[in-house]
């Protein structure tokens, strides 16, 4: 069975004339001139003469031939992770293991193909370094690979080439001796550090520098600075007591290690099964965080303040003289103490490589090293200096520098503006950049070369542990012109193309033996990592503590970090993420100054909600003698004298669409995201510009003035401060309090009328009918009803990270709507997180709230409110119980979504699905309905993938097993903060997390029976020391 | 048909003012209102046309709009699913309340002043009930399949889910519609057979003549149709209160705070009549000034109806009032929280319009003087039918856009196109009017025969004449 996908276009490689079919070609002989006239051979193009037997032989020649043309599974084998891999079943998604290099490490993966398109992303839970979970950003790349905006074809000074153009550089660079230059992204490839050695030898001079966009690795440095080597730390935060985060963000999304770091925190903070103690953390930090939300004890300061706690932090353990450290730093000293190594201290991105190495000697000191903290020897060479970018870059300037590969980087976007890095470029004679689009640096590069996807290109790395991890494609590259990075690497190399199959298998060849390498090879794809390949631990001696703390400078700090949603901008121009609400602030669509409220009264500028979106004053921003405009966020909670801005924004990405134009009656062209250029362009404004030539993350001595000017911007949610007694919707205690009374959350419901106290709303008659009318024909003649479905999600382990948003955002083909229409309140996620402030002192909006958040899918009632009020009974409740919407019965009334307690029913106000591009179209998931205007839309408990199961049960004549079914969202999870599952079944583990004493459901006054419930979240505060640190 | 030849005559009926002033007699009437609709309409009459069918055209442009591209062209939005639409909906349903309630309930009780009004009031009605069909209806967002709302028999069994205060609407409103324009018409049988037999072209004469069903004002002809009147009388009454009440369920069936009141049924009664009434009068204060029927509509018509207008505008007031305690009594905080943003949230302007338009104004009518002029009760009936779109404009947007979760409130912003549909309903509308002015007799000329003096020279309904 072949499979045919939808052919994109490439412009027409351009032929340089140089190029000649044959001698006669050369010479434009007058027969060779007289037959290139014809297209095709005498004849060819005639007629076929003869026998009505010839004609249809012909004619099935050419259909079979037409159908091959038009193949594009990777003619490489691929190995299917589940399946069996020579029977293709269209329809039948396949998944095969894979990984996503992301931030210098691979993120092991699942990714399920239908028919040939990857649909969608999961994580690889048998790999040892994965949990099974994913991210924003690994659930995003699905999006990017489809991007309409990806460049198509090489460019040679911004004209169309052909890869054979770019080829014969190569060959010429072998032939003299070049100074060659390359920026690369980090990678944890064995390939590719194969191939740099290659390089290397055949260019002795190459100056090859890991370029990271936020800047050097403070933590390797600072590490390295201790210990003498770079070691890279795992932190076992389920093995810890206390801990001590000093704006570390490691719950955050843009965490390197992230998805352990939340799946391990989880372990420690989930109350189930008489499980009643959990960890404490601290966190101080610099701006409000996913961590800083989970925190039992949350103090904001400005970063440099941070890094004197740490300093104070040393003395109080006694590993420094120095002055006497504040209350804080002694209460934090004196928990540390009492754990011993069940502590871990740990400093964020933001801070300098001092504090890095200090927390590395306190954690050392505690004896946490090798207990909650395992050092890995990544055999990694010395960490990066900050001087290194400066030095190339004046390399650069000299002439010094004949061909720079810039890999996976965009330096002239993200550089430090000091340095003027994009002057510096013009000097290099032959300047390569390989990348997804024709970003910054590629427009002012002389070679553009399109990079292909991990997706569509073979390739390798290791996890965070070090595990090896396969990279295999899922699909040919859309676009010709793109070729992985180790087969450019190679290239320039070696002078000759190597597919980078080979290329990955020869670097394999020695790993696996070559004795039966082919079976290996393929144990190696099926699994997606070969076992016991991590790297070693290392319990170093006693740690060095050289550098010391730099005093915090005062006046206004300035900190600047990667973007929970766009990373470093290389999610800019991905709609997912443009659209997915920053967790802590619920922007989409922007960039903000964040700051705090008393410092935005001092500055005198504010943001203003006004009718549904936030007027914001626009100001400058000036520090490093860069400036760039921003409008101002006032967020509760962040730091006073600080202003925090998010990295990754104000993109400048080329784009070949044409601007859709269409006439006044149709407002596709202001209602379509893609409609005017590409999507990341004029969103925000480059923060990197303020850095200063070092790339550091903080700048102090920031200058902010108003313009006067205001920008709209757009939350999907305004500020607002929960009253907790009078609406309890998300319900919380302290860990004493739980251990009272593990029940308390049932301590907030109204009590039940017209029964004892004991009877709890989901016992509670109802006015019509049965709680499951199991003797209608409807629910008697189906087997569905055999399970009811239920889901409980628990508030004491979700951080609120979005990972579900977007995987339920790629799994059930949910429509980005833009910034305007966000702002207008149509946005059409189907699961949001709620944010929600919480001020100790009442309703009183206080400069320094708590922070809770809810993540709010369907509620599946049972009663359900939206059922009754439909007239035309297109929301009906499944035999299974679920509630179920009926698209093509829908005539959108929207009485349902006003009838919504909770509000997550969804409207089409416009065509949505009629103008997504044609890639982006490849990225929706056949089994889900794309919707049409005019229809009402909301979570569905992913029914697809209840039926597959099923679907596969019936087939295999079974049972489904237990815990088949796992929601879009659920799989996502990196916290597993999510349980789905059969409510009939009393082992499922939702059934178990049921009988959670912490279990609640939402209005549950209202007698409609959510489906979903919610664990409600407990704290474990400790005594607080009264001073303000 | 009978004449009259003396006009000296007016005798007074008891206390009772007499109800037709200017010593009009039978023929004068007929003269006074056939004459508008066989003569050129004046000019006010072609301005205003063309004004009206401007913003008819303007509706029409703009529902084409709204179905090229969605529901999106409106505000609406994820808490406020239902907009200005449906504020329009039950706005007009609530104005199509006045002309069956005169002609109905007020005929039941033998209230002889509606004789005057009662034509040009149910003519109101089937105009407002137009208009307030045509919202429900484009308001869906796939209007092309709007007849599975209909229990139509089709080859999947698949009907309408009759639980739904939406499906029970399709059916009030639409039996209230057919109802009331049978009544009107049926009304309309013995002034059509005027006109015919007025009528000095064939054609007229023929289509008059079709439209009167060959009526003769035979004695049998008589009392057929006032036996008639008088079943259909009591066929509407109940129609009257059942249709506000079933529009009312759409909002109290509802669990949303600000909705779920059990109160709505008599409270959107009341809130129709009131509506009603001041539209009445905002149109017949301009009709009888331009077709010069003050004697017919007299300034006692308009003095009741403004009493009308007190009464219910202040049972309206109630309601409010008793919706606010009832959420403090309640003690539920989604409930008190709703009203409190009511009065105090980001729409307060909108509802301190509704209170002082509805409750505050109509209080004026306590004083006679003011209920007796004319442009105190044009101003003042206007003002009315401000405050009543504001009401459901309160209940509709004010309710929906904070409900239970503070995470998903929002703000309501109309465009441009919501504004311009609400001014193209009322082309529509008065269109509708307009050409009914034109066309036919816009006072009951029979009815009103009856309560002339004339038609009672025996005194019979005076005990004790002096």
């Amino acid at each position: 069975m072949m499979i045919s996908l939808p052919i994109v276009d490439s412009p027409e490689a351009v032929r340089p004339e140089r190029l000649w079919r044959s001698p006669a070609h050369l010479r434009q002989d007058p027969d060779f001139v007289e037959s290139s006239r014809e297209e095709f051979m005498p004849g060819a193009s005639n007629p076929p003469s003869g026998s009505r037997r010839h004609f249809l032989q012909l004619l099935g020649a050419s259909m079979a031939l037409g159908g091959l043309a038009a193949c594009r599974r990777p003619v490489e084998h691929v190995m299917p992770f589940a399946d069996r891999p020579e029977e293709l079943i269209p329809g039948v998604p396949l998944r095969y293991a894979t990984a996503m290099p992301l931030r210098g490490v691979v993120q092991p993966l699942v990714v399920k193909s239908n028919d040939g398109r990857p649909t969608k992303i999961e994580g690889n839970a048998q790999h040892p370094g994965g949990t099974g979970s994913t991210g924003v950003f690994e659930q995003a790349s699905l999006l990017t690979l489809y991007d309409p905006d990806r460049s198509r074809v090489l460019l040679r000074n911004g004209t169309a080439t052909s890869w054979d153009d770019f080829l014969s550089l190569c060959q010429r660079l072998q032939l003299g001796s070049r100074r060659v230059a390359v920026l690369a992204a980090p990678t944890s490839s064995p390939t590719m550090a194969r191939l740099r050695a290659e390089l290397e030898a055949a260019f002795p001079q190459t100056n090859w520098l890991e370029y990271r966009a936020e800047g050097i690795d403070a933590e390797a440095l600072g590490i390295e600075s201790a210990f003498g080597v770079p070691y890279r730390p795992v932190y076992h935060f389920d093995r810890a007591d206390v801990i001590v985060s000093l704006d570390a963000d490691f719950l955050g999304p843009t965490a390197r290690n992230f998805r352990h770091n939340t799946r391990r925190f989880a372990a420690g903070r989930r109350l189930h099964e008489g499980k009643n103690t959990m960890s404490r953390l601290y966190v101080a930090e610099s701006a409000y965080s996913s961590t800083g939300l989970m925190a039992d004890h949350r103090r904001r300061m400005t970063s440099g303040r941070v890094s004197e706690l740490a300093a104070e932090l040393a003395v109080a353990l006694g590993l420094r003289q120095g002055d006497s450290p504040g209350a804080f730093a002694r209460q934090l000293a004196g928990e540390l103490q009492a754990a011993q190594g069940s502590g871990i201290v740990l400093a964020g991105e933001s801070q300098p490589a001092e504090v890095h190495a200090l927390c590395a000697a306190i954690n050392q000191a505690l004896d946490a090293i090798g207990q909650t903290v395992d050092l890995l020897n990544t055999a990694a060479g010395a960490a990066t200096q900050p001087q290194a970018l400066a030095a190339l870059v004046s390399d650069m300037r000299d002439g010094l520098v004949d061909v720079l590969l810039m890999m996976g980087v965009n330096p002239v976007y993200d550089a430090p503006a000091n340095l003027s890095f994009s002057d510096a470029l013009e000097r290099v004679s032959d300047s390569i950049h390989v990348g997804l689009h024709v970003d910054e640096t590629a427009q002012r590069s002389t070679w553009h070369v399109p990079a292909a996807h991990f997706l569509e290109s073979w390739g390798d790395g290791r996890t965070w542990d070090g595990t090896l991890t396969p990279i295999q494609p899922l699909i040919a590259p859309l676009y010709e012109g793109a070729r992985s990075h180790s087969e450019i690497l190679g290239a320039l190399a070696s002078g000759t193309f190597t597919r980078s199959y080979d290329q990955v298998r020869a670097t394999w060849q020695p790993v696996l033996g070559t004795d039966d390498f082919e079976t290996a090879w393929h144990r190696v794809l099926h699994d997606g990592y070969l076992a016991d390949t991590g790297y070693d631990t290392i319990i170093p001696y006693g740690a060095a503590l050289t550098g010391s703390v730099p005093p915090s400078p005062g006046g206004l700090e300035l900190v600047l970090r990667l973007d929970p949603t766009v990373l470093d901008g290389s999610f800019a121009n991905n709609a997912w993420c443009q659209e997915l609400p920053d967790p802590i602030t619920k922007i989409v669509w922007d960039n903000v100054a964040i700051m705090s409220p008393a410092t935005a009264r001092e500055l005198d500028v504010a943001s203003t909600y006004r009718k549904g979106r936030y007027v914001a004053d626009v100001v400058t921003l000036s520090a490093n003698g860069q400036q760039i405009d921003l409008p101002v966020w006032v967020l509760p909670g962040h730091p006073d004298h600080s202003v925090s801005v998010s990295l990754g924004y104000g993109r400048n990405i080329a784009t070949t669409r044409p601007e859709r134009k269409t006439p006044i009656w149709d407002t596709d062209d202001k209602t379509d995201v893609y409609a005017k250029g590409s999507i990341a362009t004029g969103i925000g404004a480059n923060a990197y510009l303020l850095r200063d030539a070092l790339a550091r993350p903080v700048a102090s001595g920031l200058q902010v003035t108003k313009t006067g000017r205001t920008w709209t911007i757009v939350t999907t949610q305004d500020h607002g401060v929960l009253d907790v007694e009078a609406r309890p919707l998300v319900r919380m205690a302290t860990l004493s309090e739980y251990q009272e009374d593990p029940e308390f959350a049932l301590a907030h419901e109204a009590p039940t009328p017209g029964s004892d106290e004991k009877t709890r709303f989901e016992d509670y008659p109802t006015l019509w009918e049965d709680r499951h009318p199991e003797d209608s024909p409807a629910f008697r003649d189906s087997d569905y009803w055999q399970n009811q479905w239920g889901m409980v999600i628990d508030l004491n382990t979700c951080t609120g990270c979005n990972a579900c948003v977007v995987a339920c955002q790629a799994e059930n083909n949910i429509q980005v709507v833009g910034k305007t229409e966000v702002g207008n309140g149509r946005e059409l996620h189907w699961l949001r997180i709620d944010r929600y402030f919480l001020s100790d002192d009442g309703l009183e909006v206080s400069d320094d709230p708590q922070m809770v958040v809810q993540p709010m899918p369907c509620q599946h009632c049972e009663n359900a409110p939206c059922e009754s009020v439909c007239p035309v009974a297109a929301t009906v409740h499944s035999p299974d119980g679920t509630n179920q919407m009926i698209y093509n019965r829908c005539i959108g009334t929207r009485y349902c979504a006003n009838n919504c307690p909770y509000k997550v029913r969804r409207f089409n106000y416009y065509n949505w699905s009629k103008t997504i591009p044609e890639t982006v179209r490849m990225a929706q998931n056949p089994d889900v309905t794309i919707r049409f205007r005019g229809v009402m839309e909301k979570c569905s408990f992913c029914v697809q993938r209840i039926r597959s199961a099923q679907k596969n049960a019936g087939l295999e004549k079974r049972q489904l097993h237990r815990d088949e079914v796992v929601t879009a969202c659920q799989q996502a999870c990196p916290a597993e903060a999510i349980t789905f599952g059969d409510l009939n079944d009393p082992g499922s583990r939702v059934s178990r997390e049921r009988k959670n004493p912490r279990r609640y459901t939402m209005l549950a006054e209202l007698n409609i029976r959510p489906r979903v419930s919610y664990l409600a979240r407990v704290r474990n505060p400790g005594v607080i020391p009264e001073d303000s640190a | 048909m009978t004449t009259v030849t003396d006009k000296s005559v007016t005798l007074p009926v008891g206390d009772e003012p007499p109800l037709v002033t200017g010593n009009l007699g039978f023929h004068d009437i007929t003269q006074l209102v056939s004459y508008h609709t066989e003569k050129r309409p004046p000019s006010a009459w072609y301005m205003a046309f063309a004004v009206s069918s401007t913003l008819l055209a303007v509706l029409l442009v703009l529902i084409a709009y709204l179905f090229w591209n969605g529901i999106g062209v409106w505000g609406n939005n994820n808490p406020v699913g239902w907009g200005w639409p449906i504020v329009n909906f039950v706005f007009w349903v609530g104005i199509g309340h006045a002309g069956t309630l005169i002609s109905a309930i007020l005929f039941l009780f033998r209230q002889r002043w509606r004789t005057a009004i009662n034509r040009s009031a149910e003519a109101m009605t089937l105009f407002a009930v137009i208009c307030a069909l045509l919202f429900p209806t484009i308001h869906v967002g796939r209007v092309w399949v709007i007849y599975w709302t209909l229990p139509l028999p089709n080859q999947m069994e698949m009907w309408p889910q009759f639980k739904s205060p939406l499906l029970w609407d399709v059916f009030a409103v639409s039996v209230y519609f057919t109802v009331s324009l049978i009544f009107w018409y049926v009304g309309l049988v013995p002034d059509v057979a005027t006109l015919r037999d007025r009528a000095r072209s064939i054609w007229r004469r023929r289509i008059m003549g079709f439209l009167s069903l060959g009526w003769t004002g035979a004695n049998r002809h008589w009392r057929n149709y006032e036996k008639t009147y008088l079943l259909l009388a009591a066929l509407a009454t109940p129609l009257v209160l059942s249709v506000h009440s079933v529009v009312s369920f759409d909002f109290a069936i509802s669990i949303i705070p600000g909705w779920h009141t059990t109160i709505f049924p008599p409270y959107f009664v009341a809130g129709a009549i009131f509506s009603g009434f001041a539209m009445v009068m905002t149109l017949l204060i301009i009709a009888r000034r331009v077709y010069n029927i003050q004697n017919i509509i007299t300034m006692n018509h308009l003095e009741k109806m403004a009493i009308i207008i007190l009464v219910t505008g202040t049972m309206v007031g109630f309601a409010y009032i008793t919706e606010f305690f009832i959420a403090w009594y309640s003690q539920v905080e989604y409930e008190q929280y709703a009203f409190l943003n009511r009065a105090t949230g980001p729409y307060a302007w909108a509802y301190w319009t509704m209170m002082s338009c509805n409750l505050l104004f109509p209080q004026f009518f306590w004083i006679k003087r003011l209920r007796r002029s004319i442009p105190f009760l044009f101003v003042t009936s206007i003002i009315v039918n401000i405050g009543m779109w504001f009401e459901r404009f309160v209940i509709t947007v004010i309710s929906l856009h904070r409900d239970f979760l503070p995470s998903s409130w929002d703000y309501f912003n109309p465009t441009i196109v919501d504004v311009l549909t609400l001014a193209g309903s009322f082309g529509l509308f008065l269109t509708l009017f307009l050409l009914f002015l034109r066309f036919l007799p816009m006072v009951a000329m029979a009815e009103v025969k009856v309560v002339l003096p004339e038609s009672d020279p025996h005194f019979y309904d005076k005990e004790d004449h002096d």
